[in-house]
């Protein structure tokens, strides 16, 4: 009886047993069904993917047989749930590959087309910079860039012929470096202002003395900092010359000039003073126009010669202490024949103890007799000239003026009556005349004695002007 | 017209200015003796022992400079006394080196010329003493 319980427990236990593998054997299949229609898109294992799953069947398989399953069934799940596995991930990374491959592919497309820019840059800014260099080369004044450091960067073929060396071996030294102290005769700086410094030397293939003019100009970054020097040279040998002899030229023309104007002047005078005996009313009459007229031409030859000075930048002063009174009556009184000819009266109120000025005495007079010649010019017969000096309001300077009441000038003209040639709008033509350049060199030689000079008139009510002059 | 007994050399090469500055001059009392060269005016100085000189500058062959430096060899004590055409000649600052006792400006008037010469004869005078 006992026995027979025995094999009825024994069955039960193996049919539960078996039930429940069949059970858990039917769930199995119904998962993986889903995966085999994909089977057929499956794409063939690589070697090295089976031998990348190989680690990941064993730990499948290892953990399907603690489920108690035989062996061979377990080999046939793990094969499965495996291949599913690697599929799924085979799906994965070409899908990644496939993104990853686009997005690289747009990154070099974009990578080769700012290249590409940067190329066509490259190319402009090369073909630029031999342009340019082409331009340094082919321009005929000698060009020198320098580093802060003065350190020759480069120069172009004119620069080395006029200095007589080549830019190679001047690269990286100094630009006088290698100029032997006899060939480089003097290297004076130029004042501020000024056209550059000038560089005298002695050519070294030929022994002639050439004067070079160095205009430099500092280049700066864009955030203003100094980083070289560009100087253009110029050969100014010839022009120095043409310089030289136009001032001999000027000196030897104004001596030929001046020379008979003084023998007609000096004769006139030593009749008129009747050194050379009694002359008749008649005579002195004559005389005294012929005198009168080489007086205005000496005027006007010495306005000439100014100018020339003026223009050279040549003018000097010769100064010495002076009183003022005297430097007007002497200017007054070589105008008085010429204001008595048109009954013009040349008044003079000079203020009581002024003091003594420093001054170009022939020049200061040369001023008032431009300024009151043309007074006497501008105004009508019987006119008034007053020719004035007073203290500035401040004490620190004389003010001398000349005014008349003549014809005036209009605003317009006012401001340019110290220009180089100009003169004042309508003139009545047969009796006004003169060169133009008298208020000019008024005006220069004032302020080069560090006064100014100005023009104040009224169209029709006469002009004055006033100079200013330093204590 | 009073007689100075005052010998005065006129050096120029213009000889309407020498005719000039010789007939005011002698109309001043002056005797005058002229040179229209720089050699003729060394010459003149040692040969005639003038009392002044008046000495133009610009002149050909031998200028002012040259000739006063010539004098200047064997008389350093006649005054000298320059002649300039006009005021900014530059030769008259070259000149100055040399010892000279003034500047006598052709434009100016003669009057000018004379108060140079008493200057310079006054100071002479007074050096000699």
């Amino acid at each position: 009886m006992s026995s027979l319980t025995v094999v009825y427990i024994v069955t039960i236990v193996i049919s539960i047993v078996t039930a429940l593998l069949l059970v858990y054997l039917s769930r199995l299949s119904g998962q993986t069904g889903a995966y085999y229609d994909k089977k057929k898109i499956k794409k063939e294992y690589s070697d090295s993917d089976l031998a990348l799953g190989a680690p990941l069947r064993h730990t499948i398989f290892d953990e399907i047989s603690e489920l108690g399953v035989s062996v061979q069934q377990c080999q046939e799940i793990s094969n499965r749930l495996l291949d599913a596995v690697s599929e799924e991930l085979e799906k994965r990374v070409t899908l990644n590959t496939q993104e990853l491959s686009n997005k690289y592919e747009a990154i070099i497309e974009e990578k080769s087309k700012s290249e590409e820019i940067t190329w066509k840059k490259y190319k402009k800014t090369l073909s630029d910079k031999k342009e340019t260099e082409a331009v340094i080369r082919s321009v005929a004044e000698g060009l020198v860039v320098v580093d802060a450091g003065g350190k020759v960067i480069m120069m172009n073929p004119a620069a080395e012929k006029l200095l007589g060396v080549s830019g190679k071996d001047k690269v990286g030294k100094s630009v006088l470096a290698d100029l032997k102290d006899e060939h480089l005769v003097s290297l004076t700086k130029g004042s501020p202002g000024k056209e550059g410094k000038e560089i005298e030397l002695v050519s070294q293939q030929d022994d002639t003395k050439r004067v070079l003019r160095a205009s430099s100009a500092v280049i700066e970054d864009e955030n203003g900092q100094t980083v070289g020097m560009v100087s253009v040279l110029s050969d100014i040998t010839k022009q120095k010359e043409l310089d030289r002899m136009k001032e001999n030229f000027v000196a030897s023309v104004s001596h030929e000039l001046r020379t008979p104007l003084v023998a007609i002047d000096k004769s006139i005078s030593l009749i008129l003073d009747k050194n050379a005996g009694t002359i008749t009313p008649t005579q002195e009459q004559f005389l005294t126009i012929a005198e009168r007229n080489l007086k205005r031409l000496s005027l006007l030859v010495n306005d000439l010669l100014d100018l020339s000075k003026m223009e050279a930048g040549k003018m000097e002063l010769k100064t010495q202490p002076a009183a003022i009174d005297k430097v007007i009556g002497e200017s007054a009184a070589a105008l008085k024949a010429w204001s008595e000819t048109k009954s013009i009266t040349i008044e003079k109120k000079i203020q009581e103890g002024l003091p003594e000025v420093k001054v170009d005495q022939n020049k200061i007079i040369q001023v008032l007799n431009n300024l009151i010649g043309n007074a006497i010019k501008f105004t009508p017969e019987g006119g008034l000239i007053v020719v004035e000096a007073k203290l500035s309001s401040q004490g620190n300077k004389l003010e001398v003026s000349v005014s008349d009441n003549g014809l005036g000038i209009a605003q317009d003209d006012l401001r340019k009556v110290f220009d180089k040639f100009y003169q004042a709008g309508e003139r009545t033509p047969s009796d006004i005349n003169g060169t133009g350049i008298g208020l000019a060199i008024a005006r220069e030689i004032v302020e080069l004695h560090g006064g100014k000079i100005r023009a104040e008139s009224e169209k029709g009510a006469g002009a004055k002007f006033t100079f200013t002059l330093p204590i | 017209m009073e007689q100075k007994n005052i010998q005065v050399l006129v050096v120029d090469d213009e000889s309407d200015f020498l005719q000039l500055m010789t007939f005011w001059l002698q109309s001043k009392g002056y005797s005058v003796i002229v040179a229209s060269t720089g050699e003729a005016a060394v010459e003149m100085v040692r040969d005639k022992k003038p009392n002044v000189v008046f000495m133009d500058l610009r002149m050909p062959v031998m200028d002012g400079i040259e000739a006063i430096k010539k004098i200047r060899e064997f008389n350093k004590d006649v005054p000298i006394i320059i002649i300039s055409a006009y005021v900014d000649d530059p030769k008259v600052k070259d000149a100055t080196g040399y010892g000279i006792s003034g500047v006598f400006y052709k434009g100016k008037d003669f009057e000018d010329g004379l108060s140079l010469l008493e200057v310079a004869l006054r100071t002479h005078r007074q050096l000699k003493k």
